[in-house]
This record gives structure tokens, sequence and C-alpha cells, in this order.
């Protein structure tokens, strides 16, 4: 065999290996379009065909007849991420200023407890947390899901320190020799100069809002108040044989980070990686 | 005068970081707090005005119930068999994903968008490849001559079920790793080359000592998450069959909503705070012999 002949059994090899394991990433993803594109009479034949014989959305519309909340679910859901979104971006990037700019011992005596909430396990935190809700008379509304957003979450803290701490100081003292103060620099200097950093948290906010289960779960009792998520988990109990309305209805719960992810994905891989590797 | 300045900017520092002293003490303090306390009472509801101090009885309990030590089992199969399959699958990805091909920035958008399904909608989709009736999975499996597999309704079957489902959302922790197999110096796998190493030789010698940081770091998260099993356990087969995926986070939630006695639930939370910690404890301590730090000695 020459050289090239070797090397094109190669990078055949690589594609071939590539390809095999992308059939067992994206194959269920496959067959939810497929099944939520087939009827219901499709779905129980025996052998399944992996294709739907014809182009038929019948099943959004027996989904959203079975459950006349879904357009509700969606907009609840479209609602609680964007208030957790403008939560985030507002009240984490004043606290990150604090934790970047301030010469103070307190500084530096807090900000490792901001870093250690981010090592405490969620789960061993949510009992005392709904007792505590039900004290606040909040069970049942969206404030558990919003309020702690708004309050500086440590996570999205620690992304906007991490760029702050980048901006050189000269800029800050610049301001100051102008007649600035704290709150000029951080509002004119900035923040301005942190675009990509609040578009990092918005696409985070936004994921791990619009994913989070748990939450809405615990806390929300009434059907129409629901998130799309929980909704959903309510249907699988409803119409646990009607293949293609679940497939439809988990379409729907993934098309906005679907979208997100096409336009986004470059800042998604940035910030798992920043992250991940800060860790 | 400059110290009076200094205690105004210090004041300012505290004005600034307010919204977080304030989510800390409500979110994470008050609930911490809660717990310890309600963990030695006999309150049953969450509002509950009337208790009464029990001492320890609560751990005793904990400990003679037959469904606490299936769910501490469960999730220990979770942690020590699950932990290092999803970590080394992930590996594994991130290094098909690190070959040197054409298009490979297209496979990796595919390998990372199950991971931002959400959780429920990846349920409904297990649900339908894994239906031991008309799922795709045991259609396939006919094919290869292999009788009907009831993957849901089998004990056996359910944990690793579970632990494959894990493997197909894994693509932070591969997007982790892929960041670190680029950053291995390619000069290394030279020298090793020229020491006559084949590709096995250099895996161990050079890219599991370069990238042990970010196993650590992986296989850290994956423990802490693996032990607090839960969201995934209960939607797709409740935590059955017959308690087989019923894990100690399922367990605390049942206490609370189910039996009613939230002190319980708040005994158990402490108990696997503990755990957890210890866990981690015990793994940073280890890794020290084994994860190579550049720039160390």
């Amino acid at each position: 065999m020459t050289t090239s002949n070797k090397r094109i059994a190669k990078q055949t090899g690589k594609y071939a290996i590539l390809t095999a394991a992308l059939v067992l990433f994206a194959g269920p993803l496959v067959w939810m379009l497929s099944t939520m594109m087939k009827t219901k009479q499709e779905t129980y034949k025996v052998p399944p065909s992996i294709l739907p014989e014809s182009l038929n959305f019948e099943a959004f519309h027996r989904l959203f007849d079975v459950q006349p909340l879904m357009w509700r679910w969606i907009q609840n859901s479209f609602t609680i991420s964007a208030l957790v979104v403008l939560g985030a971006i507002l009240s984490s990037s004043i606290v990150a200023y604090g934790f970047s700019r301030f010469t103070t011992k307190y500084k530096d005596r807090l900000f490792p407890i901001v870093l250690m909430t981010l090592m405490i396990p969620p789960s061993i935190l949510m009992i005392p947390s709904y007792v505590l809700f039900t004290k606040l008379h909040w069970v049942d509304t969206w404030l558990p899901l919003i309020v702690p957003a708004w309050l500086g979450g440590a996570y999205y803290i620690f992304l906007f320190r991490q760029f702050f701490m980048t901006i050189p100081q000269e800029l800050d003292e610049a301001t100051y020799l102008d007649g600035g103060n704290r709150w000029t620099v951080f509002t004119k200097v900035i923040m301005p100069l942190s675009k990509p950093i609040v578009v990092t948290t918005v696409i985070f906010a936004f994921v791990n809002s619009w994913l989070d289960f748990l939450g809405p779960f615990l806390y929300i009792k009434s059907n129409n108040m629901f998130t799309l998520s929980v909704g959903l988990q309510l249907l699988i109990g409803q119409t646990s044989q009607d293949f293609p309305a679940l497939a439809a209805g988990a379409f729907i719960s993934i098309v906005p980070i679907g979208l997100l992810f096409l336009f986004a994905q470059r800042y998604i891989v940035e910030g798992v990686v920043l992250t991940g590797s800060k860790g | 005068m400059k110290s009076k300045l200094r205690r105004y900017d210090t004041l300012i520092f505290f004005l600034f970081i307010s919204p977080w002293i304030i989510g800390f003490s409500l979110f994470f303090l008050v609930p911490f707090g809660t717990s310890v306390f309600y963990a030695f009472t006999d309150a049953r509801l969450p509002g509950a005005a009337e208790y009464n101090f029990v001492g320890l009885s609560n751990f005793v309990d904990m400990f003679n119930n037959p469904i606490f030590s299936k769910s501490l089992t469960n999730t220990a199969y979770f942690v020590i068999i699950g932990v290092p399959v999803v970590t080394a699958g992930m590996l594994l990805l991130a290094m098909l994903l690190n070959m040197n091909v054409k298009g490979i920035a297209i496979y990796r958008t595919f390998y990372y968008l199950p991971t931002l399904v959400p959780i429920v909608a990846t349920v409904i989709i297990w649900r339908l490849v894994f239906n031991s009736e008309f799922g795709i999975l045991n259609a396939g499996l006919s094919v290869l001559g292999i009788g009907k597999i009831d993957w849901m309704g089998s004990e056996g079957l359910v944990k690793p079920v579970i632990i494959l489902l894990q493997v197909w959302i894994s693509g932070s922790g591969v997007l982790i790793f892929l960041a670190a197999l680029k950053n291995v110096p390619k000069h290394l796998y030279e020298a090793v080359l020229i020491d006559g190493a084949n590709k096995v030789q250099s895996f161990f010698r050079v890219t599991l000592p370069m990238i042990s940081p970010s196993i650590l770091f992986v296989v850290i998260i994956q423990t802490m998450y693996n032990f607090q099993m839960f969201t995934e356990a209960l939607l797709l087969t409740k935590g059955g069959p017959n308690y087989a995926a019923y894990t100690f986070v399922y367990n605390i939630y049942k206490s609370a909503f189910t039996d009613l006695k939230f002190s319980m639930a708040m005994t158990q939370s402490i108990f696997l705070f503990a755990l957890i910690s210890l866990v981690t404890f015990v793994l940073m301590k280890l890794s020290k012999r084994f994860v190579y730090y550049e720039g160390e000695k």
C-alpha cells in the first residue's frame, strides 16, 4: 500500500468511528423527530419503521387539544426565564464589581465563601428551602424561582468577577480624576466594556432557568402556574400511550435552546470550559 | 482623615455586595440552620408550630429503616459504578472529537446537543427508544436475534439504563476534556515516540498525567452529582421497579412529601452532606498522588 492510500484508509476509519458514535448520540433525537410526525397507529407497528410514512403534524394539534394549558406553560417558562436573566445580570454584575475593585480585608474573607457555595450540593438544601418558602408564603408562586437570581448567584458573580479583573485599573483612575465615583466607574466604564460576559450570562441564565425541573416541580402546585417542563411531566402521566404527542411536547421544549445553541455555540462552549478549568 | 475615607469605602463595598449578603443569608444560611435545628426535633410539617426535641432519635430511626439502606446501596451503585463509567465515556468521546479530520466541528455540535435537552424531554425520548414493545432499540436488537428486553421494568437493568442516559447528556464533561487534550504539548508525544512508545503507551505516559487535573475536576463534580441522583430516577421509573432506582435523595423527597416527616428528611439531608463532604475530602487527598500539576517539581 502506498502512503497516500494508507492515509485515505486511516481517514475513512476515523469517519467510520465518528459516524457510528454519532448514530448513538443523534439517533434518539432523530427517533423523537420521526415519532412526532407519525400517526398514533403507526407507532404501534411491529417492527417499527424508522421514518414516518408521510409528514404529518396531527400530534401537535392533539397535544394542544389534550392539554389546553400548553400555550400557558410555554409563556410561563419564557416569563420566568426572562426575569431570571434580568436579575442575574443586574445583581451579579454589581456584586462582582464589589469583589473585583475594592481593597478591604472583608473582600478577601468573603469571596472564598462565594466560591464555597458553588461546591455545596443543592439537594441538601431542598427540604429546608421548602420550609422557608412555606413560611414566606412563596409556595405556589414564581418567587422561589426568580428572587434568588436577583440576589447574586455565585456562579454568575464568579463569571463577572473574572472578566472585570481583566479590565485595566487605569481606566478607573482616569474616571476618578474626572470627578467620577464608584457608581460612575461601574456604569460608565466597566459595564460598557463587559458586553461579552453579559452575553455569556444571558445565555447561561436562560439555559439554566429553562432546564430547571426540580425548582418548579417542588414549589409550584397550580397547573396554570407550571413551567413547560413540569407541564410535560404531567402530560407523561396523562397520555403515556400517545407517543407522537409526547414526542411533539419534548420537541417544543427543546426548540428555544436548540435555536440559542445554533446562534451562540461559541459562548456556550467557552463558558463551560472557562468555569470547568477554573474549578 | 484617611481612615475615615477608608471606612467610607468599606461601607460602599458592602453596599455593592449587599444583594449577595441578603441572598446568601436567606437562601443558604437560614435553610442550613433550619436543617440542623429540625433534625433534632419531631416536626412533621413545613410550618409546624408544635414540635419536641427528640435528641438523636431521628438518626437512630434513619439507620433502622430498611428503605434507607436500600436507597444508600442504590446511590452507592451510581457513585461507584456510574462515576467511572460516565467519566471514561466522556474521555473516550473527547478523544474521538479531538481527532484531526475535516468537519469535526459539525460532529462536536451533534454530540453536545443532547446535553441541552430538558430532562423531561430526555426522559420522554428514552421512553420512546427503550420502550419494550414499540421502541427502536429492541427492534434493532431483534434484527440481531436478541429477544425483547424489558429495560425499564427490570431491577437489574434500570440503573445501567440511567447511567447510559448520563453518558448521553455528558457533553459538558466532554468539552472540559477536549479543552484539556488540546492543551497537551505536542512535543511530549514526539518525545515518547522517539523513545519507541506506541499509541497505548503514549496515552498512559503523556495524555493521562497531563490531563489529570481535569479528570479530578470531572470526577468530583460527577461524584457530587451522582450522590444527589434523583430527577432521572423519579421521571424514568418513579424509583422502581421494586425500589431498584430508589436513590438517597428520592428517599429524602419521600420522607418529606409522602410521609410528611420533614424533620426526618432534614436528618437525611445532613447525613448526605456529611457523606458527600467526606468522600470529596478523601478524593482530594488521594488525588495528590495521582494528579500532576504543571510547574510542580
